[in-house]
Formats: C-alpha cells, structure tokens, sequence
C-alpha cells in the first residue's frame, strides 16, 4: 500500500473513531473555541477604533493646536493666533481667494446612554460652514444644517445611535441655554459621527468663551505637505502651536486604544496556553485508547508514519471545529454591534466591532497552531507504539 | 495516612497527565485572580468614596468651571462640615506619557474634607507653609522617584503660566498614604494661589468643589438647598454625592471594562470544564482497579473519599500556584505601569478562589467517587 493512502484510512479511522471519546473531544473544541472567539473579540474592538479614528484622518487636512496639548479639549488658540494661521503660506485658497479654514471650539457636555442612563461626555463642536467642506463624506441625512446665529445643532449619527435626547426637533438644555435639534449628520462612521456640531459663534456665546478657539482646520494647498505652515509658525513667537496633518492626529488619538489589541493578544496567548494543554490530553488519551488499534495496524504493515499523521490530523481536525465555532460565535454576537469609550478629548468615541477577513485568518491560525502542537507530541508517542501492544 | 499516600500514587501516575490537567487549572486561575483584582480596582474606588463627602461641578459638565464666588455662598449652608475646591491641571512629568491626576487645590480646608490622607505632622505644616509645595500620594512618588526635598518641574497640557511655558516649579514638602491600602495614591495636590495667580486664563474659576456634610443623612438636604441656589443662573450647578460621582466617571469607561471581564471569565469557565474532563476520565480510567481494591476488602466509603481527595487536591494545588502567579504578576503590573490602579488580591477574592477550586474538585470528582462506591465487583471485573 502507498504511504499516502495508508495515511488516509488511518486518519479516517481515526475520525470515524471520535464519537467513542466524545467528551475529551468535545472539551478540545470548546478550548479552542473559547481562545479563538476571545482573541478575535479583542481584534474586533480594536479594529473597530481604528477604523472609526483613522476614517476620520485625511491628509489634505492640517490641524492647529496649542503647544503642549495632547488632545483638542487642552488646547486655546486666540481670534489672533487664528488669523494669522489663515495668511500663511502653504493654505489653499478658494476661487475668490479666500483661504480655507476652520476655527473650532471644542466643548463638553452631558449625555445619557440608552442602554444603561449612565451619564457621559459628549463632545459638541462649535464650527465654519467652512468647517464642512473640510471634512470629507459630510452629508445630511435627515433634516437640515444649523442656522448660524441660533440655537441649533446637528447630530452625527453614532450619538443618536447610542445616546438617548438628540432626536430630531428635540431640545436640549445644556445650562441656561436651549439647543434645538434640526439635523442629522453621517460622516461615514468616523470620530466625528460622535459629535454634536453648531456654530462657532453662537458656541462662543453660549459657553461664555469669548472670541476663543481650540483647534483650527486648514485646507493644504499640497496634501501631507505641513512643512511651510510649520515654518511660518516658527517663524512668529506670538504662534505657540503645534501643526500636523489629520491623518497623524487621529492616529495619535487612536495609540492608547490600540493597548486593547495587546492585552487582547497576551490573554489570548495565555489563555491558548492552557486550551494546549486540554488539547495534549485530550490527543494522549487518543492514543491511549486506541493503543490496540495502532498496534494492530503496524502489525498487518502499516508505517508508523501514518500512525503519526493520523493523530496529528485527529488534533488539527478537532481545533479547526473549535475555531470556526469561536469565529462563528463572535461573528454573529459581536460584529457590527458597537459601543462607546472615553477617548484621549475625555470624551465618549463610538466605535462597532469590525471584523475583517484578517481578522478571522488570525483567528484561523491560531487554532490551528494549537491543533499542530496539540498533535504533535501525541503523535510521536503513537508513532513509536510497540507492535507488541497489539497481543496485550 | 496509608490513604493519603495512595492517592499521591494515584494522581502522580501518569505524570504527564497530571502535569497538562495541572498547568491548564494554573493557566484558569491566574487569568482569574488576574481579571478579579482588576475589577475590585475599579469598584475600589466606588466603594471607599465617603458617603458624608458631596461634589459640586457645573450642570452642563463638569470639565465646564464655576465661579471661586460659589465657595463661599455655599459654605455658610446649614449641615456643611467642610467646604474645598480644587481644580484639574491636566499635569505630566518630562514626558507627556508620565500623566498624573494633579489638581490645584484650596491648602487651608483641603483637610477639613479629605481626611483619609495620612501623613507625618511636620510635613503637612511644610506643606501648608510652602507656595510650591506639593504633596504627592505615596505611589505617585514611587512611580516618578519623588522624594521630600525635590524640587521639580510638572508641564501641564491645559496651563500656561504668565511668565511664560507651560512648566511649573514645585518642591516635594510631603507624601501622603492612605488610611485603606486599596485608596489609590496616585494623586498629586498643590496650592490653588500658586496656580491661580500664575495662569493665563481662568482666574477665579474653579473645576470642582468637595463638601462634607454632617451626616450622610443630610445629603439629600444639602444637595437642595446648593443646587437651588445657583438654578437658573448663568452658572448653573449640580452636586451628587461623591459615591455617585466617582461611579459616572468610572462608566465613562463605557461596558468595555465588564464586557471584557465577562469574556474572560466566561473563557475561564470553559477551562474548567476540559480541565474537569480530564480528572474525571482519570479516574474513570482505573474502574478495573477500584474493583480490585475492593476485592481486597477496601471500604466503599474509603474508596470514595479517596476518589473525591485526588481530585479536590488536584484542582487545588493546579488553583493554588494560578493565584500565586496572578498575585506576582499583579504586583509587577502594579510597579511597572504607574497608570494601573493599586491592584490586590485580598481576602474576599482568595476566598471566592477558593470556593471554585473546591466546587471544581467535588464536581469532577463526585460522578466517578458514586460510581466508585456503587461499583459491583463482578461485573467490573468481568468488562
């Protein structure tokens, strides 16, 4: 007989042969299941962060904060610090020559989560109609923009989504003073749908800050290309700001939150740690089991080489079972599904669990490397089983 | 004692068995002890907040200031013991990634409201006394290397100081710990003058104000009679007791924290059921042998608590090193990355350790010890 079919009836022995073992094969599964959906549960919030901060990034956009500050909510820039900004070299203008920027104010103030009423921050931005050319996908999605000079604002669609009071033609009292809510905002699942946008200046009034700003979005005449508003900054001691582009902002913003992934990782490899171990078990008491059967194999001239591949194939078939159940499982309960957290602004970013089909590749391999290893060493073992055995 | 040798036999059989069923239940409770004493962290801070102890922030938010005017009109309201504002820095060490929970506060009353920070008499003068001084919670100190008599700069990413930059100058005058191991000391308090005069922006405007009432009884009370006064003003404010404060800021944090602990400990379970068919097939294994045994005259009941021993014992030595693991990696964690709260393996969560290892040992050892004790003879000798 040909090694490779001699490989196969065993291994289809050995499948066949499961069900007299049930309960450590089950065990097996459920491991690896558990260590699968874990990790890609991890995956999948991570991934979710980065894609709703790094969709929020562009390159052609370059943003204005203080010296200093790691996030908008701890920046000021003054009316002054603005306007210059807006004559520097490097800014696109429109047609009537007019650059194009943003002057943003940045405040905070208090929502309620549908799912539980527990009370967070929300950020709400005070910005240009400029401000919505700056921002790429921006579309209104149900009724209308704010009216500069009055109480209204828009919402993005992640806080109508999670938190409850912003429906449209809702008001909402923020202090003494009252918002109207006139329109719904998409701006394709990024940062900014977690946001609530009005007007500079009626946010200036209304919060009592003045004629000041936090940040400032200016359009790049070259994308990516900072350099020359960096330099003309520099150039000017009453400009005490720091210029990068969005893309670089956000995925500062998304660092610490990318920790998720780690720690996701490590427990994972931990935790597939001891499903290894259940795994070894599970396959040496295989062996065990069928100790007459392989003995009795080699005895009528099968190799032990296929006595090796058809443990290792019993491991790798039992840890694939237990992976597609932890992808199927996060994938049905956890994809698309989505959550807030506290960001670095100290407000609330909501974010859906994504998984991708890397994400489930990863998933895939991580099983079957416990399969692999699970095998091996069982398999040596049964390799090497004494043809005596059979005469036991 | 011949017993106690023979399940020793029993379990250390086949070695290898023992060392994979071992290392998985090890692997299951340190993850567990682990995730546990990070979850009592979080709740720590809710459970040590003083319930005699109220906050006052602005109603829109409370990252939004109120007027330093509003200390004053509150304090002279009936069942106030104590009355200190404070303001957020926002402050780093060198480099932005050593943040720190800094806060300008008022120095005469701080005391009069947060009474739980102990620390020698002498300092606490030299800190009351010293403009820049700055009084630095015990694990602060630690994770920056602070001593009493540094002078250091803090860089806050909020203020600027007149003079220009946004760095301060501020001697170390006192380290304070805390009356409960589990109260984090991490925090970092100086003068509010100092800070107040120097800032750019924002004078006379304070974040937050921490008032101690007479009696937990009278919160209610004293909530009314502060918020009323300032409702419909341009400065509107809201206080809730300090208990309900410190748990919004904690959910801030969203589920993620128990979604994550519930993943987890759910993953925990699922070892314990493989972990718990291994130790039952083990025993399974050997019915041929008990059915000698008893042929040799052992008693039902013997054989049965020798039965349940092995596995009560396995699932504890396995549990037993997992938790101590987790407490070495805890403390680690603890020193290594100053951001993580204090994180304690205590009494309650050992315990609670303790209980799983022996549900896990009386479940997977009860089905093969009944059987064990049932079993016939005869007909297990004749499979």
């Amino acid at each position: 007989m040909k090694l490779l079919e001699q490989i196969w009836v065993v291994i289809i022995m050995n499948l066949r042969s499961i069900p007299q073992r049930m309960g450590m094969s089950l065990a097996t599964i459920f491991a690896v299941a558990a260590v699968v959906g874990v990790l890609l549960f991890f995956l999948a919030m991570g991934n979710g962060f980065k894609d709703t901060l790094e969709g929020a990034g562009s390159e052609n956009i370059a943003v204005v904060t203080r010296v200093g500050s790691q996030s908008e909510i701890n920046s000021v820039l003054s009316r002054e610090q603005i306007n210059l900004m807006s004559n520097a070299p490097g800014v696109a203008r429109n047609n009537e020559g007019t650059p194009i920027y943003s002057g943003e104010l940045y405040v905070i103030v208090d929502g309620y989560k549908k799912t539980n009423g527990s009370k967070v921050n929300i950020p709400m931005r005070g910005l240009s109609t400029d401000g919505f050319s700056l921002r790429d996908n921006v579309a209104i999605t149900e009724g209308r923009v704010f009216t500069p000079g009055r109480n209204e604002l828009i919402v993005g669609e992640s806080v109508l989504k999670q938190f409850s009071g912003f429906e449209l033609g809702k008001k909402i009292t923020f202090g003494k003073t009252t918002w109207e809510v006139v329109g719904v905002f998409s701006t394709g699942g990024s940062a900014f749908d977690s946001e609530l946008w009005a007007d500079t200046r009626t946010v200036q009034d209304q919060f009592r800050r003045g004629n000041s700003f936090q940040t400032m979005r200016i359009q790049l005449e070259t994308p990516g290309d900072v350099q020359s508003l960096v330099d003309y900054a520099e150039a000017d001691p009453r400009l005490n700001i720091k210029i990068e582009t969005e893309a670089d902002y956000f995925s500062a913003q998304g660092d610490a939150l990318n920790n998720i992934v780690y720690f996701g990782w490590g427990i994972s490899i931990i935790m597939g740690m001891g499903a290894l171990a259940g795994a070894l078990n599970t396959m040496y008491t295989s062996v065990a089991a069928r100790a007459g059967e392989i003995a009795t194999l080699r005895a009528i001239g099968f190799s032990n080489i296929s006595a090796f591949f058809g443990t290792v194939a019993e491991a790798i078939i039992l840890a694939l079972i237990g992976g597609a159940a932890g992808i199927a499982i996060i994938y049905l309960m956890v994809d698309g599904t989505s959550t807030a957290t506290i960001g670095s602004s100290f407000t609330q970013v909501v974010f859906s669990f994504t998984l991708s089909s890397e994400l489930l590749q990863q998933g895939f391999w991580l099983a079957l490397s416990i399969g692999m290893i699970g095998g091996f060493f069982p398999a040596f073992r049964a390799a090497r089983m004494p043809v005596v055995t059979a005469f036991e | 004692m011949g017993d106690v040798y023979l399940i020793f036999k029993n379990i250390t059989r086949k070695k290898l068995r023992l060392i994979l069923t071992l290392f998985a239940t090890f692997i299951a409770f340190m993850i567990y002890g682990v995730m546990t004493s990070f979850q009592s962290a979080l709740d720590a801070g809710v459970e040590l907040s003083a319930d005699d102890r109220l906050v006052v922030v602005n109603k829109i938010n409370f990252t939004q200031s109120l007027p330093i005017s509003y200390v004053n009109r509150i304090q002279n309201i009936d069942g106030i013991v104590g009355i200190s504002h404070q303001n957020w820095f926002g402050g780093y060490y060198q480099e932005p990634q050593n943040a720190m929970p800094i806060f300008a506060v008022q120095q005469e009353t701080f005391f009069d409201v947060y009474d739980e920070l102990v620390m020698p008499e002498e300092q606490k003068e030299a800190w009351l006394k010293n403009r820049q001084g700055l009084l630095v919670g015990e694990k602060a100190a630690q994770n920056f290397g602070w001593k009493v008599g540094d002078r250091i700069p803090i860089s806050s990413n909020i203020f600027s100081k007149k003079s220009g930059g946004s760095t301060w100058d501020f001697d170390v005058v006192a380290i304070y710990s805390a009356v409960d191991p589990q109260i984090d000391t991490s925090g970092v308090y100086f003068h509010f003058k100092y800070f107040d005069e120097a800032r750019t922006f924002g004078q006379n405007t304070i974040g937050l104000i921490g008032v101690r009432t007479a009696d937990p009884s009278l919160n209610e009370q004293v909530i009314a009679a502060i918020d009323d006064q300032f409702a419909n003003s341009p400065f509107e404010t809201e206080t809730v007791p300090e208990k309900a404060f410190t748990k919004a800021f904690i959910e801030q944090i969203g589920n993620i924290g128990l979604i994550i602990t519930f993943v987890v400990l759910a993953a925990f379970f699922i070892i314990l059921v493989i972990v718990g068919n291994s130790m039952a097939l083990a025993i399974r294994e050997r019915t041929n042998e008990i059915a000698v045994m008893k042929t040799l005259g052992f008693q039902s009941g013997r054989i049965f608590r020798m039965v349940l021993g092995e596995s009560l014992i396995t699932a504890l030595i396995g549990g037993g090193l997992g938790l101590f693991m987790a407490t070495v990696l805890i403390t680690a964690v603890s020193e290594a990355l100053p951001q993580f709260p204090t994180l304690i393996i205590d009494g309650p969560i050992i315990l609670e350790a303790i209980a799983i290892m022996l549900g896990l040992g009386l479940v997977t050892g009860i089905i093969p010890a009944v059987s064990a004790l049932r079993l016939n003879i005869v007909t297990a000798l004749s499979r």
